[in-house]
C-alpha cells in the first residue's frame, strides 16, 4: 500500500474534520472533489495551503488545482514529483 | 403608492482615490487608479500585493484605523448639519480588528486596549461626536453591509422612526481580510480588473463613506434614495449561486421599492470584484433583469474593494454620477469577457443621469440593491408612518444555555437553579446533519442548533423567508483560531476555513441554507444590544407575507471573550448561548398568540429614563400590566445600570416583580435574547414562575418587559394578544 496516500487520507480526515469516515473508507482513485466524501472548493483551498506547509509543493492556479485533486492518487503523484524536483 | 421620500442631503467619501466628494469626481474622471503595493502594515516576508489603500489616514487619538476613516467620511457630510442625527448605522466587517490583531500578536493581555475592537464602537464613537440620542445600528453582512445599512435607514425613515439618518460603511485593512481573501485564492496579483477576460480576483481596500439621509429636503439635497432590495442566495458560504437568481431578485425588488421599470435607470454600478464568480454571477442577473442593459460600469478597479465600505462608497458614487452628471469607467479593464456578454464604460462618459441602480453582493449570500435619483421638483405627498406600534407575531421558540434547551432553561427556574455555564458541546450538534457542521465551530452550530429547534416548534408550520441575527463578538472561536495560525506560521498559512467561519454574518449564512431562506439576511452586532439591534431590522425590514427567524447569540471563548467583552472579564461562571423566535408582522387580524414589539432604543442620557417612560405608553396602564420587569445590567455597568433601574422605579411608581436575567443567563452579551425567549415562553405556555410571593402564571392580561441598561437602554415589550 501506497504510505503517501495513506499519509494523506490521515490528514484530510483531520483537516477537514471528516467525521465518521475512516482511511479504508476511502478510495484513492475515487473522485476527491464533488464525490461522496462532500469536499467542495473551500476544502481544496485548505489542502492547498496544507500540501505546500507539510510538502514544500505550490498549487496556485485553479485550473492546476482541479487536476491534482481529481484523485488522491492523482494528489499523491504531484506531490511526490514536485517534492522531488524540489529537492533536486 | 410612491414611498416617502428620502433625501440624500450630503455625502462623505475617503477612498484609495482620495477624500471627499471633489478629489473623488477628479479621480473618477481622470481614470485614476488608486491601488497600490501594500503599506498600512508591514509583512514578515514576501511580495506586497496590490491594495487600495487611503493615503494619509490622520491620527486621530487612540482610535483603530478603521474608525479614524470612519470620522473622516462623517464629518464630510455632517459639515453643514447643525442639528444631532436621530439615528446612525454603520456597516462594517472589521471594527477595530486592525489594533486587535496587532495587540493579540504582541500578547497584550489588559482588556482596556481591546476597547475599540466591538463593530458597534464605530457607530458609537459616530453618535457621541454629533449627539445622537439613538438608536444606533451594525449592520455586518460582510460585502453588502454598507448597502444594507443604507437600505435600514432609508426604512427607518419611511417608517417614521427617524427624521435624519447618518449612515453608510467603513472597513480599514488588516491582516485579517488581507490575508483572508489571499488565503481564499481571489487575490489579483496585477491589481482588480473587473469583467476582464483575464481577471483572476480582487484587490482588498479600504475607505468609508457616510451619507446624512433625511426626511425634509435640507436645503438642496444631492438626489434620493427611492429603492432597495434584499435577498439571500442560500447557496454556498462564499460562492455566488451561478445564476444569479437571487441577486436578480434583489435588484427586482429594489426597482419595485422605487416604483421604477427596468428601462428607467439610466446606469448601473456594478459590484464587479474582479472574482470569476461574481462577474459572471452579475452578469447573469444583470440579464435576468434587463432585456435592454443600460451603461454600466464597476469602479473597483480603480478603488479596490473596500468589504462594508463598498456599498456605502458606491452609493455615493451614484450620487455624485447624479448632481455632476458623468459614469465612471470599468477601470482596469483591457479585454471584457465575451462569456458575460455585457459591454462596460471603457471611458467615463458626460451624460444626464436620473436613476442609478448600485449593486452589492457578499460572503453568506447577501445580496444588496440601492436605486439612487435624482431629486424629484415635488416632494411625494404620501404621508411618512407614523405607527409605531411596529408588533411582530412569535411563531416559534427556541433557546440554548449551559442548562440546555429552553425546556431545560425553564426547568431550572422553576426549581431555583442558575442556567448559565457554556452550551454543551454534544448539544450544539443535536439534529444537525454532521456533514453539514463538520467545518464549523461553536457560533455556526450555535445558530444552526436553535434554528431547527425553532423551526420544529413553528405553529402553524411553515417556510422561513428573512433571517435577523444579532451578535455581540461574532464567531471568536474561527477568529482566534485563524489569527493564532497566521502567527504561529510566520503569516505564510493562514487558513481559509477560519477566514470564511470568522465573518460576522457566517452563521446566519449557514441557517439561510439550512432553512433555504432566500429573503433578507441581516446580522447585526451591537454589543449588548445585539438581539435588540436584529429585533429592529426584521421590524424595519419582515415583509408583509413573509416570516423571519430572529436570533440573538454569543459564545464564550477562553482567550478572547475576557478581553473583548468588559462585563465577561471576571466571571466566576463563562456562559454564553442564546435565544431565536420566528415571528411575522402582527396586525389586528392576526388572531391570538404572543407579539413582541421594541418601544425603546437609546444611548443612555440624563434624560433616557423620562424618554423611556414616555415610550412606553399610558403609565396607569404598564403599571397594571407589566406582570413582570426582566432587567439586563451588564456587569461592566453595573453602577450605571442600578442608578437607572432606581430612577425607572421611582418614575414608574410602583414595584412590578423584577427578575434580573444576567444572575440566572450569565454575562454574554446576547443574554437579552435568551431573556425575550423566555418572556414569550412564559406567556405563550402559561408557564409558573418563582417571582413575587409565590410561584404562579402571571394574570391574563400581564406583559413581560425586558429592560436593557447600561451604555444602551432598549426595551422589549413581550404582551398577549
Amino acid at each position: 500500500m501506497d504510505t503517501l496516500v495513506n499519509e494523506l487520507k490521515q490528514k484530510l480526515i483531520d483537516i477537514l474534520n471528516l467525521t465518521g469516515i475512516q482511511p479504508e473508507d476511502m478510495d484513492p482513485d475515487a473522485q476527491l472533489v464533488g464525490g461522496t466524501l462532500g469536499i467542495d472548493s473551500i476544502d481544496v483551498l485548505e489542502m492547498v495551503v496544507m500540501v505546500e506547509k507539510d510538502y514544500g509543493v505550490i498549487i496556485n492556479s485553479q485550473e492546476m488545482g482541479e487536476k491534482v485533486f481529481a484523485s488522491l492518487n492523482s494528489l499523491a503523484a504531484y506531490i511526490r514529483e514536485h517534492s522531488s524536483q524540489q529537492r533536486s | 403608492m410612491r414611498q416617502p421620500t428620502v433625501y440624500i442631503a450630503a455625502v462623505g467619501i475617503v477612498s484609495g482615490l482620495g477624500s471627499g466628494p471633489v478629489a473623488t469626481v477628479h479621480a473618477l474622471g481622470s481614470e485614476f487608479i488608486g491601488i497600490g503595493p501594500l503599506s498600512a502594515f508591514s509583512l514578515l516576508h514576501g511580495d506586497l500585493l496590490p491594495v487600495g489603500q487611503v493615503t494619509d489616514v490622520p491620527h486621530t487619538g487612540d482610535l483603530p484605523r478603521t474608525h479614524r476613516l470612519a470620522l473622516l467620511a462623517a464629518d464630510q457630510a455632517m459639515r453643514h448639519c447643525m442639528t444631532p442625527p436621530d439615528a446612525v448605522i454603520v456597516g462594517t466587517t472589521t471594527g477595530g480588528m486592525d489594533r486587535t490583531e496587532e495587540l493579540l500578536r504582541q500578547g497584550v493581555s489588559k482588556g482596556a486596549c481591546y476597547r475599540y475592537h466591538g463593530l458597534a464602537t464605530v457607530a458609537k464613537l459616530l453618535a457621541r461626536r454629533y449627539d445622537c440620542r439613538g438608536p444606533l445600528l451594525t449592520i455586518s453582512t460582510a460585502c453588502s453591509s454598507g448597502a444594507t445599512a443604507l437600505a435600514m435607514a432609508m426604512a427607518m425613515i419611511r417608517m417614521g422612526m427617524a427624521k435624519t439618518v447618518l449612515a453608510g460603511g467603513v472597513d480599514a485593512l488588516c491582516r485579517l481580510t488581507y490575508f483572508g481573501f489571499h488565503s481564499l485564492q481571489l487575490v489579483d496579483r496585477t491589481g482588480a480588473h473587473p469583467l476582464d477576460i483575464d481577471r483572476c480576483g480582487m484587490s482588498v481596500a479600504e475607505g468609508a463613506a457616510m451619507l446624512l439621509l433625511s426626511a425634509d429636503p435640507l436645503g438642496h439635497p444631492l438626489a434620493e434614495l427611492t429603492g432597495a432590495g434584499l435577498s439571500c442566495d442560500a447557496y454556498h458560504p462564499t460562492a455566488p449561486r451561478p445564476d444569479g437568481t437571487e441577486a436578480a431578485s434583489a435588484i427586482r425588488a429594489a426597482l419595485n421599492d422605487a416604483g421604477l421599470g427596468p428601462e428607467e435607470i439610466d446606469y448601473i454600478n456594478l459590484h464587479g470584484t474582479g472574482t470569476r464568480e461574481n462577474d459572471l454571477a452579475e452578469a447573469r442577473a444583470i440579464q435576468t433583469v434587463f432585456s435592454d442593459i443600460p451603461p454600466l460600469s464597476s469602479i473597483k478597479g480603480a478603488t479596490g474593494h473596500s468589504l462594508a465600505a463598498a456599498g456605502g462608497i458606491e452609493a455615493v458614487v451614484a450620487t455624485l454620477a447624479i448632481d455632476h452628471g458623468f459614469l465612471p469607467a470599468n477601470s482596469g479593464l483591457r479585454q471584457v469577457d465575451p462569456l458575460l456578454e455585457l459591454a462596460p464604460l471603457t471611458s467615463p462618459v458626460s451624460q444626464s443621469v436620473g436613476n442609478v441602480l448600485s449593486n452589492s453582493f457578499g460572503f453568506g449570500g447577501n445580496n444588496a440593491a440601492l436605486i439612487i435619483s435624482r431629486p424629484r421638483r415635488k416632494a411625494s405627498c404620501s404621508q411618512i408612518g407614523t405607527e409605531r406600534d411596529h408588533r411582530l407575531l412569535v411563531l416559534g421558540l427556541a433557546a440554548l444555555s449551559g442548562a440546555g434547551d429552553l425546556d431545560a432553561i425553564i426547568t431550572a427556574l422553576q426549581t431555583g437553579k442558575l442556567a448559565a455555564g457554556r452550551v454543551q458541546s454534544a448539544r450544539l450538534a443535536t439534529g444537525l446533519d454532521p456533514g453539514r457542521i463538520r467545518r464549523l465551530k461553536r457560533l455556526p452550530r450555535m445558530a444552526l442548533s436553535m434554528a431547527a429547534a425553532a423551526r420544529n416548534n413553528m405553529n402553524p408550520a411553515g417556510s422561513v423567508q428573512a433571517i435577523f441575527m444579532g451578535t455581540g463578538w461574532g464567531a471568536q472561536g474561527e477568529t482566534h483560531d485563524f489569527l493564532h495560525r497566521l502567527f504561529e506560521t510566520e503569516e505564510r498559512f493562514p487558513s481559509p476555513t477560519d477566514f470564511v467561519g470568522s465573518v460576522h454574518n457566517a452563521p446566519a449564512g449557514q441557517v439561510a441554507m439550512l432553512l433555504g431562506a432566500t429573503g433578507a439576511n441581516i446580522t447585526t452586532s451591537g454589543a449588548d444590544a445585539s438581539f435588540e439591534q436584529a429585533l429592529m431590522t426584521a421590524i424595519l425590514n419582515l415583509g408583509v407575507e413573509e416570516t423571519g427567524i430572529v436570533l440573538g447569540l454569543d459564545e464564550f471563548h477562553p482567550c478572547l471573550s475576557p478581553l473583548f467583552d468588559p462585563s465577561v472579564a471576571g466571571v466566576s461562571i463563562p456562559a454564553d448561548g442564546g435565544g431565536a423566535c420566528l415571528v411575522r408582522r402582527w396586525h389586528p387580524g392576526a388572531g391570538a398568540g404572543v407579539t413582541v414589539r421594541l418601544p425603546f432604543f437609546a444611548n443612555n442620557s440624563e434624560q433616557a429614563m423620562d424618554d423611556l417612560l414616555a415610550a412606553l405608553g399610558d403609565r396607569d396602564h404598564l403599571c397594571s400590566s407589566c406582570g413582570l420587569l426582566m432587567v439586563g445590567i451588564p456587569m461592566a455597568s453595573g453602577n450605571e445600570g442600578e442608578q437607572q433601574l432606581a430612577a425607572f422605579i421611582d418614575r414608574l411608581g410602583r414595584k412590578p416583580p423584577i427578575f434580573r436575567y444576567r444572575d440566572f443567563l450569565g454575562e454574554f452579551a446576547s443574554s437579552s435574547a435568551l431573556a425575550a425567549i423566555l418572556a414569550m415562553a412564559i406567556l405563550r405556555d402559561d408557564i409558573s414562575v418563582p417571582f413575587g410571593h409565590h410561584q404562579r402564571p402571571l394574570a391574563a392580561g400581564s406583559s413581560i418587559l425586558v429592560l436593557g441598561l447600561g451604555d444602551t437602554i432598549t426595551a422589549m415589550e413581550i404582551s398577549r394578544v
